[in-house]
């Protein structure tokens, strides 16, 4: 162990090591690579045909992505970040809270946020906005080339965002 | 060195060490680590929750990520794709220029680390490209193409509604769809590239400081390390990033 010339602390978990420990390091990072590496190629490769098969918006599509997500994002603190190697105290004290915040953020999205996508009343969309989406999905346009809507209201401008 | 060190609670506690085996700098960049994420699952939540309340009209990612450098044609996510690989790479070539570090390997943490910047600056080009191509928007425009924003303007000359074909993309209106998928796109991925640009501005300082011999003299590479943390943080980010935005 090298003389520090400053207050670094000579109990440092992640002190100097040699050449030796230095290969094992090395190789367990890029073994981490090409695993993060897979992850994101396959996800790719989902991501891309999931429309085509008709796999958007599934809830597994959304639980495959989220996991390996999920998955990547421990690779990276847990080896790269080097939480994995600390005092397990340090590392609970960290990881705790995000375990904790994730589990919570997925259950907001998922009761409040379907929740409020599926009531029509309190979301003030435009109207015509409406017709004109459903309009487009049952795949015939309402206007003509200078898209005129020709079921356009005449009253005065109504009040919209 | 010891890992999973046992420490006698006596000394532990009685005073003039920092705790948990890490020095104090360290420690520090892990809690404001911490908070920062917490910042991003924020911005991500409200993301998450605004996307699904417009679910039914929100764009497809894959429709609109299409572009790729010097191609013409319209792949999708590629781009994105490639984005994410030179990030996880920097993040590689980050924690190598560490491991160099910690073997006093000087001229292993100035290449390493001269990859770092490059990877990240290449990711920062690359964001502001994207950009531009989301500004700018198709030539189709919406509402045709991508099932997008259809603009209703008065026409005071005809008393209607004009549906108007809009190009490209601001805070206010965009062709992709309803208003706040541009303003997610460019606060999500403005305020994570900021970040990625400032992780980039300070490991150029470090970089420099081991260029010129600083953390020789000191005898340790811990700043590599503390900027290193910073810099797999800006990474992992950008994980959440894509698959929340992009992918799902």
């Amino acid at each position: 162990m090298s003389e520090f010339h400053d207050h670094y602390p000579n109990y440092e978990v992640m002190a100097n090591h040699g050449e030796e420990e230095g290969k094992k390091n090395r190789s367990v990072l890029w073994k981490v690579f090409w695993v993060m590496l897979a992850i994101t190629v396959f996800e790719l490769i989902v991501g891309f045909l999931a429309p085509g098969k008709g796999w958007s918006g599934t809830w597994w599509l959304k639980t495959l992505f989220i996991g390996l997500t999920i998955a990547k994002a421990a690779a990276i603190v847990l080896w790269f970040m080097h939480l994995k190697h600390e005092v397990k105290f340090f590392k609970w004290a960290i990881l705790a809270p995000y375990i904790v915040f994730m589990f919570y953020t997925i259950f907001v999205i998922l009761t409040e946020g379907i929740y409020s996508g599926k009531s029509e009343h309190f979301t003030r969309v435009d109207p015509i906005f409406v017709k004109q989406q459903a309009d487009l999905k049952s795949g015939h346009h309402g206007g003509d080339a200078a898209g005129h809507d020709k079921g356009a209201s005449h009253d005065a401008a109504p009040d919209h965002h | 060195m010891a890992h999973s060190v046992e420490i006698d609670s006596k000394e532990a506690w009685g005073g003039g060490r920092s705790p948990f085996n890490l020095s104090y700098g360290k420690i520090f960049m892990w809690f404001f680590l911490v908070s920062d994420a917490l910042t991003f699952g924020g911005l991500l939540i409200s993301y998450g929750f605004i996307r699904h309340k417009y679910a039914e009209v929100w764009p497809k990612a894959e429709n609109v990520f299409t572009h790729f450098p010097f191609v013409e044609q319209h792949i999708p996510l590629a781009y994105v794709g490639l984005m994410t690989f030179i990030l996880i790479m920097s993040s590689v070539t980050m924690v190598l220029a560490v491991e160099a570090g910690h073997r006093m390997d000087k001229k292993g943490v100035i290449t390493w680390m001269f990859w770092t910047i490059v990877g990240g600056a290449a990711f920062v080009g690359s964001q502001a490209w994207e950009w531009y191509h989301f500004i700018i928007g198709t030539h189709e425009g919406g509402p045709t193409g991508i099932g997008g924003a259809l603009r209703n303007v008065w026409d005071p000359a005809t008393s209607t509604y004009v549906q108007q074909v809009w190009h490209g993309a601001n805070m206010t209106v965009n062709e992709y769809g309803v208003p706040q998928f541009a303003n997610y796109f460019f606060f999500i991925t403005g305020f994570h590239g900021t970040h990625v640009f400032s992780g980039v501005v300070l490991n150029t300082i470090i970089f420099l400081n081991v260029i010129k011999g600083t953390y020789e003299r000191r005898g340790h590479y811990e700043m590599v390390e503390k900027v290193g943390l910073y810099w797999h943080f800006v990474d992992l980010v950008w994980v959440f990033v894509f698959t929340f935005f992009y992918l799902l």
